[in-house]
């Protein structure tokens, strides 16, 4: 068995899944906070 | 006399020339096609993938996808060995995706991670039964949950095993109400299956909505090259979608393309299915079969649902009961049946909880996680030097 090769594609796959999908959550925070959602003002009729 | 011998000879060549693998294989295409229209299991898939095995196992027809300047040949040279369609279906994907609940409440991104656990799990298992580097990162995948970039991945690595790990990964999304649901209930109580989350869809800016796949794509691209095709794709169609300014591309991209890529995509796939590759059988190497690439699938999947239950249960602890366990079972890329199969099992454990919200944002993050984990696979083969077919 390639137990080197598997050991080290499975510890840094999840590791590495893991830290990106972390950093996309702060950017998420942040891009959140950067531009909160506003309601939209009614539009007026004429 | 002698001309109409001839004539007689070459009307019967087809049926001299057929084999028993061929005949077996055109069974196997008939059952393809039963289960995609009568059953209704992935028929926009199915039923290509099906005919593609009937036409590719008819004797002289040249249909085969291996029947150089054959129609299907010219398919599969074109689409499947440059990776072109299952990149093109990821356009698609992206104009489908509604990234709003993950944007909405960016922590339950995390489970799209762990939801990808199942996938490395499973590769040592391949390992340990005898296949190679890259037949094992190509069986994994299918715990991706994710039909496109098992094609994607096994385009790459392990040409062979690629209807038998497209029709897993197709097969297997499909029935992740069936998979999904007894795990769910093995792991948790109904104590924890009964937290109610607190529900309010809270709104996002339609800013973050266009920035998002632009900042998106450029980190995971910069994290992880090799998976820019598929990453840059589904960005891609996920911008033309939110930008809302691009209405005639979304509807192509979402219509037109999404379903003529399909289309050829089974058509080759099924056609590259042919009974003199697929149903040999090796004494010594009998883990070497398709078979055994179904079992791995299911392992890889049912590991993925464990994964994110288990963090989902952590995450209760961590927040003092606020979040339900079920929630990490929709961290795979199965969009949106696996949201469905959380909701579902929620609600019979307590019909006062809504867990729809929580579970598609859960989703939505495990079809990113799905990607980023199979292009950090690309990304650590490359760096061992271990490079894609030529």
């Amino acid at each position: 068995m390639d137990l080197a090769f598997g050991l080290t594609m499975a510890a840094a796959g999840i590791a590495i899944t893991l830290i990106t999908l972390y950093l996309l959550t702060l950017i998420i925070s942040l891009m959140n906070k950067l531009f909160p959602f506003k309601e939209e003002p009614a539009k007026k009729n004429k | 006399m002698d001309v109409f011998l001839d004539a007689l000879n070459s009307l019967v060549q087809g049926f001299t020339n057929f084999t028993w693998q061929q005949a077996v294989m055109i069974v196997l295409g008939t059952g393809l096609l039963y289960l995609g229209i009568a059953r209704k299991i992935e028929p926009l898939l199915l039923v290509p993938i099906g005919f593609g095995v009937i036409l590719g196992n008819l004797p002289l027809a040249g249909m085969s996808a291996h029947d150089e300047g054959g129609v299907i040949n010219i398919l599969y040279k074109s689409g499947i060995l440059t990776e072109l369609f299952p990149v093109l279906l990821f356009i698609g994907l992206g104009a489908m995706i509604d990234f709003s609940p993950l944007l909405a409440n960016p922590s339950v991104l995390i489970f799209g991670a762990a939801g990808q656990v199942g996938i490395f799990i499973t590769l040592l298992l391949a390992l340990g039964l005898g296949f190679s580097r890259q037949e094992a990162v190509s069986i994994s995948i299918i715990g991706a949950c994710d039909g496109p970039t098992a094609i994607y991945v096994t385009s790459k690595f392990a040409r062979d095993l690629l209807p038998a790990v497209s029709i897993a990964a197709y097969s297997y999304m499909s029935l992740v109400p069936i998979i999904q649901p007894p795990i769910m209930r093995a792991l948790t109580t109904k104590k924890e299956r009964s937290i109610v989350m607190a529900y309010g869809e809270k709104k996002v800016s339609q800013r973050v909505k266009i920035l998002f796949p632009v900042v998106a794509g450029i980190l995971t691209i910069l994290i992880a090259p090799m998976g820019a095709p598929l990453m840059g794709m589904l960005m891609l169609g996920n911008l033309l979608k939110e930008s809302g300014v691009l209405g005639r591309l979304v509807d192509v991209s979402q219509g037109a393309i999404a379903n003529i890529t399909t289309l050829f995509l089974g058509l080759s796939i099924g056609a590259s299915m042919l009974g003199s590759n697929f149903l040999q059988w090796n004494p010594q190497q009998w883990w070497h079969s398709p078979i055994m690439v179904f079992a791995l699938g299911l392992v890889a999947i049912s590991l993925d649902t464990v994964a994110g239950i288990l963090l989902g249960k952590l995450m209760r602890v961590i927040t003092r009961g606020k979040i339900n366990p079920l929630i990490g079972a929709a961290g795979t890329s199965a969009f949106p049946m696996s949201a469905r199969v959380v909701q579902k099992e929620g609600q019979k454990a307590n019909p006062r909880s809504f867990l729809l919200w929580h579970a598609i944002g859960a989703n939505t993050g495990g079809q990113i996680g799905s990607v980023m984990a199979a292009a950090v696979m690309l990304a650590i083969m490359a760096g061992m030097g271990i490079g894609p077919l030529s």
